[in-house]
């Protein structure tokens, strides 16, 4: 699979990665992991590009963090907030309505031939 | 024995790669000092996870931290991608400052100028006090940034870095002119210099330094952030 240009996914990177949190707190590597295993690699996002979005959701109060020390080492894990599972669900709904808008143009192989 | 030595020998190896990375990461990043540190904390932890992945996947631990380094991007990239982040904690962090001492510093200049005798009606105080409008703006200003660079960015729309730093750049202009406009005009007074007069003048300059310390520093980060 090819994957995709980052500038393909402005303004989806915020949703995406509320569903990856919805499963339950995951720390900042292995949710770029997630992205990346769960759409066979076509979201292979520059992690530069991950952690700074992860602090702008949060600060929305749509994510939020602890800090854990696992095996010697300071781990920020995140999580989904009411808010933000909130705003996951409407985007999931206006994702499923522009999603269905343009499969059902681009689903069409030939246009009609114009007089 | 020899073997040991060469696995801690690799170890101190791949520490010092991912170490002079962050290094050279912390170079580039520009605000406020924990949350650059808290930055370089996630990021140690993110190149360790992905280093021990790369090792479970087959590659040496030199070659593990090489590509897991790689994969984070350049420094410069990675800097520049915090740099919005950065720039938004500065700014909202500086007008929390404003906004809690503005208080400690206005107040003795409203005991200190106040009309006599005191309910004299809003044109009496402006007469006595001509920047209250410009505070009014700076308030007005602040509580915007604040509000749209935090949770309510959900509902309103969100204000960018650049534009954050515009507005505590400016909010800080309003407190040098305003310190400096009544610092002037109770020196051009003919009202006796008392003790609350001191406090007052130290307040303000204080303000007034503080103020062009924020100028600077919210124009350099202004210059990096996109």
């Amino acid at each position: 699979m090819l994957p995709m240009r980052p500038e393909l996914l402005k303004g989806h990177l915020d949703t995406l990665l509320l569903a990856v949190l919805e499963p339950g707190p995951q720390h900042g590597y292995a949710i770029i992991e997630s992205l990346r295993s769960g759409s066979d690699g076509a979201l292979d996002l520059p992690t530069g590009t991950v952690y700074p979005a992860l602090h702008r959701l949060e600060r929305a109060g749509l994510i939020a963090s602890d800090w854990q020390t696992v095996g010697g080492r300071r781990r920020r894990a995140y999580h989904l907030t009411p808010a933000g599972q909130a705003a996951l669900g409407e985007q999931r709904a206006v994702w499923d309505q522009f999603s269905t808008a343009v499969t059902a143009l681009l689903g069409r192989r030939t246009w009609p031939a114009t007089a | 024995m020899a073997r040991h030595r060469l696995a801690t020998n690799t170890d101190t190896r791949t520490e010092d790669a991912v170490a002079t990375y962050l290094s050279d990461v912390a170079a580039e990043l520009y605000g406020p000092r924990r949350r650059r540190e808290a930055i370089l904390a996630e990021l140690r932890d993110g190149l360790d996870q992905a280093t021990e992945d790369n090792i479970a996947a087959g590659l040496s631990p030199d070659r593990a931290a090489a590509a897991a380094i790689s994969q984070f991007g350049t420094p410069q990239a990675v800097a520049d991608a915090f740099a919005g982040e950065l720039a938004t904690a500065y700014a909202r962090r500086t007008i929390a400052l404003f906004i809690v001492t503005g208080p400690l510093v206005g107040i003795w200049w409203l005991l200190l100028l106040q009309p006599s005798p005191w309910r004299t009606g809003l044109i009496a105080l402006l007469a006595a006090i001509p920047v209250l409008p410009l505070l009014i703006i700076a308030i007005a200003t602040a509580g915007g940034t604040f509000a749209t660079t935090g949770r309510l960015m959900r509902w309103l729309p969100e204000t960018g870095p650049r534009r954050a730093l515009a507005a505590t750049t400016a909010i800080a202009t309003i407190c040098i002119i305003g310190d400096l406009t009544v610092i002037t005009m109770f020196m051009a007074s003919d009202v006796p210099t008392r003790p609350l007069a001191v406090i007052a003048i130290a307040a303000s300059l204080t303000r007034i330094a503080c103020s062009i310390t924020t100028v600077r520093h919210a124009t350099r980060m202004r210059s990096r952030s996109r």
